[in-house]
């Protein structure tokens, strides 16, 4: 692997850095500061975001630029607007926004108002899962710092902008992760998405134009304002620009969540990063982005870990958490358990996933057991094509049609073998647990 | 309005209505089952997907509920991707559904059911076991609840939201665990709970004064009005054999009721099937009341007229304009006064549709002349005339038996109504048909004319009242004939 600048977990590594006094002495809200008094207009961080080719890092890579300037003239448009970070994290393989709320939550309330500064938003709603405890308690006491010293709130350092940061927990639903979702939760309602269109941008929050962005995504924003959009643009691949905190778990030696460039490979960050596949044995397949992406096989390793190349391989990059299943794991028991997740998680709302998702679970838990069907692996494959794609009103449904497809296209020997033998070769006996959902 | 086309034929449609709505308006049939024309779109079922081509972007399978009319929009509800989607959507549908129909009421009108028979699936590919739900939870007098059945399209959910705006039901747990239930298990409450057995697409909601009273397709449908309020919400009322009134639904009216109507008017249909009614006439002689010709009772009745200078007529607010414009036309050759038992507002009002006032056809009745007396004011009356003529359904009810008691001995008291009135005073009792029995028309408080549906055959020898009427006219001197006393 190439040696590389780091920048987004440099001050999480040092202890003490989510205070205030140690995040300031850091350097922290220089950039807020060189907004506010440069005099740097919404629109010039919007085209500086535009220029750093930022994409999102929720899983659905975004640019985040274009989507900021989504939002309506408040010229045009007077209605209030709102920021909403989507700090919901609960997506199976992924923990990357939780160490950057942990460790370094000043650098979230920091891009959060360069973000809101940007969209003309008067009000930032920070949702945060409900089972990160310790994220929001460190968010919030950082929110109430950043209140004291007068960076949140009215005239934020004698400027005329002001803006409000409001913490919400959530109550434990995947589903909430969901930007419409989300946004429905934040009103005090069921977590059921919402039709799109109309877009956020023009109808969010309470029906205000909205912007609703990944703590990762808005944690960039400081950086590029303070070394500008064409230094960000000039780290990664050409469609893919920036660090990405890639969150690697599963049979490896060395789990964790790690920072790299874009353009490094799969097997650079296995091998050199987390120690390689554990007890020596070899890589079956993997999630390069999460339990929604497409599986790819040992032999995808070699793959360049950015948006367009995981795409041409017929997987995604997601959110950069990377599942790794070694070559001793039965692939009926993997997707049992990932089906049982979705099952667990879809809001009900559209039959084909209400009805779906729980139907790939049984069937793969039948198939798992020992107890499958001939026709199973077929009805499997004509389901989650049933549930896919863009069929729902969200992408929940399509999130469990899209690791089952490429189960089954990659493992349909290995699962046709456990339906013709009546058991699973590769079952480990494991002490019974219940395997839950996100929470 | 935008010009569209759908199937092949050029349409105009209403962008700010949902393609589906366009679609239904020209005949194109397109399922649905989270859609309802009253309630706002929500898009969840996923079964009215149609293929949808906009511009020069190639077609997409869309849902035709949350998608809009754009001029030149390009609809194919019958292309293979739409059959297909539409058929993988019903299969989800179908995973836990019961197909329990041989029981179901449902059966017959069920959503679920004609467009699984219109696709023609017949095979399951589920080796699971079905969701075990509770079979028979009721939601308080009105609802009983089959989850099993329930497709959780939400429409009742979103009825209480929407219509009478107190939210009541709710979508409990996520996914397939989804339930309908109200806030920790209480009772529905309000008089417009009736309307989500009509909106359930399915037998999940249904009636329980309806559960296991017939199959619905050994029903005779009418169109007719119902009588409750001043409303006179439209109705479809349902008759089981040619006897008894089974079930009274609204009917789609956007100038009165929408889709609509209250449980008052919903299950308001004991009296019409009352037992015990006059069939026939009654009239006085030396031993009291016995059985006579209905031509003999009218006789009777003409010879009171004839011969009875101060007679009131004290008609039911139930009358129809066509027995009202008979009446008043015979009570002239007699000069006799003709006045409505105003029945006092009963506190049902609402923003709704219930306008608190127990008169159907108030407006009607005054718009012809006929003042409305309160019943108080009537008993007075009654005390100073010499004979009094009772005409119309429910007359006596609305009076007050015991008010006609209290009438002189000496006056003479005429009934034209379903049941007998047994007083020392009466001196003729005529049968006449009820609302389920008769035709006629009501006008209601905003001016629209409710037209009634004779459902059902009235008992023998009950005819209507407009008929008696015609022969009292028939039986009559001819006003010129009265002299002075015609006015």
């Amino acid at each position: 692997m190439k040696a590389f600048e780091t920048y987004l977990l440099d001050r999480a590594k040092k202890d003490g850095a989510h205070r205030l006094d140690e995040y300031k002495k850091l350097g922290g809200y220089k950039a807020l500061e060189k907004v506010l008094k440069t005099g740097l207009t919404p629109g010039a961080v919007i085209d500086e975001m535009k220029k750093s080719n930022l994409r999102g890092r929720g899983g659905a890579g975004f640019p985040t630029g274009m989507k900021w300037s989504f939002m309506p003239d408040p010229a045009k448009d007077p209605r209030p607007r709102y920021l909403a970070i989507n700090a919901d994290e609960s997506e199976p393989g992924t923990c990357k926004d939780r160490v950057l709320m942990e460790r370094d939550p000043h650098g979230l309330v920091e891009g959060s108002l360069i973000a809101a500064y940007a969209i003309r938003a008067q009000a930032v709603y920070i949702y945060v899962r409900g089972e990160y405890r310790k994220s929001h308690d460190r968010v919030r006491d950082a929110v109430l710092e950043a209140r004291a010293a007068k960076l949140v709130g009215k005239n934020i350092l004698g400027s005329d902008f002001s803006c409000e940061v409001f913490m919400h927990k959530g109550a434990g639903a995947y589903i909430c992760g969901e930007e419409t979702g989300l946004m429905e939760s934040l009103e005090g309602k069921r977590g059921h998405p919402r039709p799109k269109p109309p877009f956020p941008a023009m109808s969010g929050l309470w029906g205000k134009p909205t912007t609703v962005n990944n703590v990762e995504t808005v944690f960039n924003a400081p950086f590029i304002i303070e070394r500008g959009g064409a230094w960000l643009a000039g780290i990664g691949t050409k469609g893919s620009s920036g660090n990405f905190l890639c969150g690697i778990s599963g049979h490896v030696n060395k789990p964790g969540v790690y920072e790299l460039p874009f353009g490094v490979t799969a097997q650079e960050i296995v091998e050199e990063k987390a120690g390689g596949i554990w007890k020596g044995r070899g890589l079956k397949a993997w999630f390069p982005g999460g339990s929604s992406c497409a599986l790819l096989t040992g032999k995808d390793i070699d793959v360049v870990l950015d948006h367009d190349s995981l795409k041409a391989r017929g997987s995604s990059l997601g959110t950069a958490a990377m599942i790794m299943i070694d070559d001793q794991t039965s692939m009926a028991r993997v997707m049992e358990i990932i089906a049982r997740f979705y099952d667990h998680e879809s809001c009900g709302q559209c039959s084909q996933c209400r009805e779906g998702t729980q139907w790939l679970s049984q069937i793969f838990h039948r198939i798992a057991a020992g107890k499958g069907q001939p026709d199973d692996v077929d009805t499997l494959d004509a389901l989650a094509k049933g549930m896919a794609p863009g069929k729902t009103i969200c992408a929940l449904s399509d999130a469990a049609a899209i690791p089952t497809l490429s189960a089954i296209k990659l493992f349909r020997e290995e699962l046709m073998t456990c339906v013709r033998e009546k058991r699973d070769p590769l079952a480990v006996k494991q002490p019974e647990y219940a395997v839950v959902g996100a929470h | 309005m935008v010009k569209i086309t759908v199937n092949g034929q050029q349409i105009e449609a209403d962008p700010k209505k949902p393609l589906i709505h366009a679609c239904h308006s020209n005949d194109v049939d397109v399922p649905m089952y989270c859609y309802h024309p009253g309630l706002a779109p929500v898009g969840s079922c996923r079964i009215c997907q149609v293929d949808v081509k906009q511009g020069e972007a190639p077609s997409r399978v869309m849902v035709a509920c949350r998608t809009y009319p754009v001029e030149g929009m390009v609809v194919d509800t019958e292309s293979a991707r739409a059959h297909e989607t539409r058929r993988e959507c019903l299969e989800f549908l179908l995973k836990n559904h019961p197909l329990d129909c041989p029981i179901c009421d449902k059966a017959g009108e069920c959503d679920l059911q004609d467009f699984t028979y219109q696709e023609g699936q017949s095979a399951g590919r589920t080796h699971e076991e079905r969701r075990p739900l509770q079979k028979r939870k009721s939601l308080g007098d009105v609802i009983v609840l089959d989850e099993e059945r329930c497709i959780l399209c939400s429409r009742c959910v979103r009825f209480f939201e929407e219509i009478p705006k107190v939210a009541q039901l709710t979508v409990s747990d996520l996914g397939s665990r989804s339930v309908i239930s109200t806030f920790m298990d209480r009772p529905l409450q309000g008089k417009y709970q009736g309307n989500i057995a009509d909106l359930c697409p399915v037998g999940a909601l249904t009636l329980s004064k309806f559960r296991f009273q017939a199959r619905v397709w050994n029903l005779t449908k009418m169109a007719s009005t119902c009588g409750e309020c001043s409303r006179g919400c439209s109705t479809t009322v349902e008759v089981l054999r040619g006897s008894d009134v089974k079930r009274i639904r609204p009917r789609e009216n956007a100038a009165v009721n929408g889709w609509w109507m209250c449980d008052i008017g919903r299950f308001a249909f004991s009296h019409v099937n009352a037992p015990n009614r006059l069939e026939g006439s009654l009239v006085r002689e030396a031993q009291g009341l016995v059985i006579a010709r209905n031509e003999d009772a009218l006789c009777k009745v003409r010879d009171l007229l004839i011969t009875h200078r101060d007679s009131i007529f004290v008609v039911s607010p139930w009358l129809t304009i066509e027995e009202a414009q008979a009446l008043l036309d015979y009570s002239k050759r007699f000069g006799a006064h003709v006045m409505f038992v105003s029945v006092e507002a009963n506190g049902e009002a609402d923003k709704v549709l219930h306008t608190g006032d127990p008169c159907p056809n108030r407006r009607g009745l005054s718009e012809l002349g006929i003042p409305g007396v309160k019943a108080a004011e009537i008993a007075e009356r009654m005390m100073k005339a010499k004979l009094v003529v009772l005409v119309g359904e429910r007359v006596v009810e609305l009076v007050g038996a015991t008010a006609i008691a209290k009438v002189h001995q000496a006056t003479s008291v005429a009934v034209f109504d379903c049941h007998a009135l047994d007083l020392p005073q009466v001196e003729a009792c005529i049968g006449i048909a009820n609302s389920a029995e008769r035709t006629g028309t009501w006008v209601n408080v905003d001016g629209v004319h409710g037209p009634l549906a004779a459902v059902k055959p009235a008992p023998l020898n009950v005819r209507a009242l407009e008929r008696h009427l015609g022969d009292l006219v028939k039986l009559s001197p001819r006003s010129d004939a009265m002299g002075a006393r015609a006015r």
